[in-house]
């Protein structure tokens, strides 16, 4: 067996222990109302079943790190497969680390979770070792990397603590304007985690089924003087409900005994690419809609009354806490990985500190948001719900500066190999 | 607002005080929560801004020693930054240079968004003024902020009571109240050496107690904005011209150009692009072009004497010799230089060409002939060739019948020489010639050479006696004399943040009064910590309680 089988090997039992974990938090959490039992020593035992099971699956995932890296002969961080991967593997280490100081179940229950749909996620992208290109080829480059996801796992943390805390302090007896409101926008929020979740189920299933469709664009592009006509190829793994602007179909498998597109990517949209991106959004919001349906047809509530009693044991004030800490813990090592190693290598690499380049921008987005975050707490008594939102919407900066400015904007960072 | 600035302790405190300095009693009171936890920040300090009757200077002070106006800085520049990358900036298009360029650019590109884009400055976002401005001011605030509060929190944390007020020990966020210990006396030292053993310093007054620890933290948030002002100013040090250098310069292999401004000269002794190999690459990128390797072999030299002479060549002194990679630039006393770009753009460097007698058939040489600095004569058998006159990219004739050249590079070079040998007058005749086989019957030498043309023939056998250049470099060289402060600036930062972020100020105040013990103490962050190490020094003194009954704000809700 190969270096790179071993290290596949392990990245599959890593995601099925979290997985396992994933359920026995839950038996931690949920599981002390059942009867004859203490409910704390419930949680407590089940918790520290379940944070075993988080260990030995963080041992397997970097068991998956140190065999690809010795496999490849360069640190696994160069490509988006590999970064997200690594991101998981850092968000789990910033998870034990917080679960040792708070020992909190209910924390393991929102961020194994997390972990999984990142290394779902991750496996989107094409998964094989690419060779280095000369301008990652830089020890700086690998600190700024690192330490960047190190810092980011523990927003990450921050966030699933916040997420938790938004959904413990969410009153249902209330009925007056404000708490619908608040509970509107919790549920928002637990729709968009379903749509992340349709996303990666479509893209999952149709791959199994070995789906594809292919389109054909022509454009005409003026060079130097001389119509030229482009033709480029778009190749779908999902069914296009949406095809590209002014295409044609090339091949389309069939899917529901149709192949047709519904409707075609509007003339603003250019490139074939954006129709293909369209399209993702167009299934992820669906049958992120359909998934939210079902579990409302079968809790007949709303999905934050489902899971809401179960919090009821931690104060809201310690989860407040758990997320400030691991943001505070996180704060510097962002600061340290994110902007200086950034700046230091791109002051090695590219003979200049700072370029504007879109990524670094988004890098020091980030960063003024945890700063304002950090200010507003500190100097302005931001602290519950307000605060916990503020940790959410920071999660949301830093996917957007990690996976958003790759798909939206190119720039320096678009190596990254997102396709 | 702030009448009565007199402690019923007697002390005297500046306007704006929340907590009396001395005894810590709460001074202004919003009606209705007189029980809630103190707002304990900056220990209830009057700041230098909270003044009765501000003046004009005051009132800019104040305004920028707000926190709320700091966070409205931040998230105002935080849009601005984020609106910016919208599309891509204007200085990423080295070809486009004027207003109107740009805006048929982006229109064309990017559609009306793009004109609306361009139209708004948003295209030049981060050098627009009010960009720049935005950063100016968070500078002031920074400075203003930190000038603000440090002074008056050092006076306050420096002159400690430790007997405080009751209700300021009540009003902490972890208080426990209980009947006094049976012992009092030994009670309080085993207490002391519990709170020692956790790194307190301990300090009593009678049967009042205050412990403290990690006061040192109070200053990081101080210490990383002098950092981010070190930072700030360095950064606009940069737009200095004598402190910061960026040129670009493009050499052939075995070419050596003078670094503009500047006593250096910098020569590529070979170029070199290396590519991944199919075996080495993945499936999918297979038949790929994969660079793995750009690399510059560069020399830097300093120019010893006649170095301002045109006319002359200079003498040069070879300092440093280093192979210039990406991430690997040649770095000499603040003078960097990087691998910026290449061109596969084939040039001559050197020919080895034979003279051939065309009556007897006799051949002599070959000779070396370089393209840069040729030598003015050379001897090849029986023949002397004098040069005349080069042309390093001849174009042609112009209306008067000279030769021309187009540039200084050596696309096409052409050589003049004036040969004098066997059959040839003794004056000499003058022959030119093109290494370059394709020039040759481009600008047809033989036609140019008329008669002499089949006299004698100047040409190179065979490409073992050429030497060329495959690639043009382009190197990138800096200077940038605040990159120091640019560094310290980020150094005092971490330093800072660090030591205000990872350990907290905590503080234990107790007191005993008429049998009833009262405790409160204070964290400027993580409660969960100071609760649980209050609630193991009670327990371990023989005063058992448990670590949530300590919460005061759970008391209160």
């Amino acid at each position: 067996m190969s270096m790179l089988d071993i290290s596949r090997d392990a990245l599959m039992a890593a995601l099925l222990i979290y997985s396992a974990s994933f359920i026995v938090f839950m038996i931690a959490v949920g599981g002390k109302k059942w009867s004859n039992r203490d409910p704390e020593a419930h949680t407590r035992r089940w918790g520290w079943i379940a944070f075993g099971f988080a260990a030995a699956g963080w041992a397997a995932h970097v068991t998956f790190f140190i065999t690809r890296w010795i496999a490849g002969g360069h640190i696994p961080t160069s490509n988006m497969y590999e970064f997200m991967t690594m991101l998981a593997m850092a968000i789990m280490t910033a998870f034990i680390v917080i679960y040792l100081i708070y020992r909190s179940a209910l924390l393991g229950a929102f961020t194994l979770p997390l972990v999984v749909i990142v290394i779902a996620y991750a496996s989107v992208f094409p998964s094989e070792i690419q060779p280095l290109i000369p301008s990652l080829n830089s020890n700086w480059l690998r600190l700024h990397v690192t330490t960047a996801a190190l810092g980011e796992a523990f927003f990450a943390v921050g966030f699933a603590a916040a997420l938790v805390q938004l959904l413990r302090v969410i009153d249902f007896t209330r009925t007056d304007k404000a708490g619908r409101k608040a509970r509107r926008w919790v549920e928002s929020f637990l729709l968009v985690i379903l749509i992340v979740v349709g996303f990666l189920v479509s893209v999952f299933s149709f791959r199994l089924a070995g789906y594809e469709a292919v389109f054909k664009q022509e454009s005409t592009k003026v060079v130097q003087g001389q119509e030229q006509t482009i033709v480029s190829q778009v190749k779908y793994g999902l069914p296009p409900i949406v095809k590209p602007y002014n295409s044609e179909a090339v091949q389309i498998d069939s899917f529901l005994g149709t192949k047709e597109s519904l409707l075609a990517a509007a003339p603003w949209m250019k490139g074939v690419n954006s129709g293909r991106k369209l399209n993702t959004i167009v299934w992820s919001v669906l049958s992120g809609l359909i998934l939210y349906g079902l579990l409302r047809l079968i809790a007949r509530k709303q999905l934050g009354a489902v899971i809401s009693p179960y919090l009821s044991d931690i104060d809201p004030d310690d989860l407040d806490e758990i997320s400030y800490r691991s943001i505070a813990i996180g704060y510097p090592i962002f600061t340290l990985g994110a902007l200086i190693f950034a700046m230091i290598w791109a002051q090695v690499a590219w003979s200049r500190f700072w370029g504007w380049d879109p990524k670094e921008v988004w890098a020091l987005i980030t960063w003024l948001f945890y700063t304002a975050y950090l200010h507003l707490r500190l100097s302005r008594g931001w602290v519950g719900s307000k605060s916990a939102w503020l940790a959410v919407i920071g999660f949301l900066v830093v996917l957007f500066t990690l996976i958003g400015v790759n798909l939206v904007i190119a720039g320096l960072h678009s190596y990254a190999g997102v396709s | 607002m702030f009448s009565n600035t007199k402690c019923e302790c007697g002390h005297q405190n500046h306007v704006g005080t929340v907590l009396c300095e001395y005894c810590g009693k709460p001074l202004i009171e919003s009606e209705g929560n007189s029980d809630e936890p103190l707002e304990m920040r900056y220990d209830g300090v009057a700041r230098r801004s909270q003044k009765a009757n501000p003046d004009v200077v005051d009132l800019i002070w104040n305004f920028f020693s707000s926190v709320k106006v700091a966070v409205w800085l931040i998230v105002l520049t935080l849009i601005g930054a984020a609106l910016g990358t919208r599309f891509p900036q204007e200085d990423t298009f080295l070809n486009l240079h004027t207003y109107q360029e740009f805006r048929d650019f982006y229109t064309s590109e990017y559609g009306t968004a793009g004109m609306i884009y361009h139209a708004l400055g948003l295209s030049r976002v981060y050098h627009s003024w009010w960009f720049i401005g935005l950063l100016v001011m968070i500078a002031t605030s920074l400075v203003i902020c930190s000038l603000d509060r440090v002074l008056p929190l050092y006076r306050a944390l420096s002159k400690q009571q430790i007997r405080k007020h009751l209700q300021f020990i009540t009003r902490q966020q972890v208080v426990y109240q209980g009947p006094e210990p049976a012992d009092t006396g030994p009670w309080l030292d085993r207490l002391e050496r519990e709170l020692k053993k956790k790194r307190f310093k301990v300090l009593r007054d009678k049967d009042a107690l205050m412990a403290e620890k990690n006061r040192f933290s109070r200053w990081g948030p101080y210490i990383n904005h002098i950092g981010l002002i070190i930072f700030l100013l360095a950064v606009l040090g940069r737009g200095v011209p004598a402190w910061n250098m960026d040129q670009y310069i493009s050499l052939d292999d075995g070419e050596t150009e003078q670094i503009p401004d500047t006593n250096y000269y910098v020569k590529s002794e070979k170029f070199t692009v290396e590519y991944y190999t199919d075996e080495e690459l993945p499936p999918t990128l297979k038949g790929t072009l994969r660079p793995k390797l750009f690399n510059t072999k560069a020399t830097l030299y300093a120019c010893t004497a006649r170095c301002d002479d045109p006319s002359q060549e200079p003498e040069l002194k070879e300092l440093v010799t280093h192979d210039i990679q990406m991430n690997r630039p040649l770095s000499y006393h603040g003078l960097k230089l990087y691998q910026y770009d290449f061109r596969q753009q084939p040039r001559l460097i050197s020919v080895s060409p034979t003279i051939t007698n065309m009556r007897t058939g006799e051949t002599f040489g070959p000779f070396e002939l370089p393209m840069r600095n040729p030598a003015l004569t050379y001897e090849v058998g029986p023949y002397t060739l004098t040069l005349k006159d080069k042309f390093m990219d001849f174009g042609g004739f112009d209306e008067e019948g000279r030769p021309m050249t187009k540039s200084r590079d050596p696309n096409a070079p052409a050589f003049i020489f004036l040969v004098k040998g066997p059959d040839l007058p003794a004056t000499g005749e003058t022959y030119i010639y093109f290494p370059k086989e394709n020039d040759k019957i481009r600008f047809s030498q033989d036609v140019l050479n008329q008669a002499v043309a089949d006299k004698l023939e100047i040409r190179v056998h065979d490409m073992n006696n050429v030497a060329f250049s495959v690639y043009t470099t382009t190197l990138n060289v800096r200077k940038d004399l605040v990159m120091p402060f640019v560094w310290s600036g980020a150094v005092i930062f971490m330093i800072g943040v660090i030591m205000g972020l990872y350990w907290n100020h905590r503080r234990i105040w107790l007191r005993i009064d008429d049998g009833v013990l009262s405790l409160g103490a204070h964290t400027n962050k993580n409660l969960y910590g100071l609760r649980t190490e209050v609630a193991a020094a009670l327990n371990k003194s023989g005063l058992p309680v448990s670590e949530k009954s300590l919460d005061n704000r759970r008391k209160s809700h």
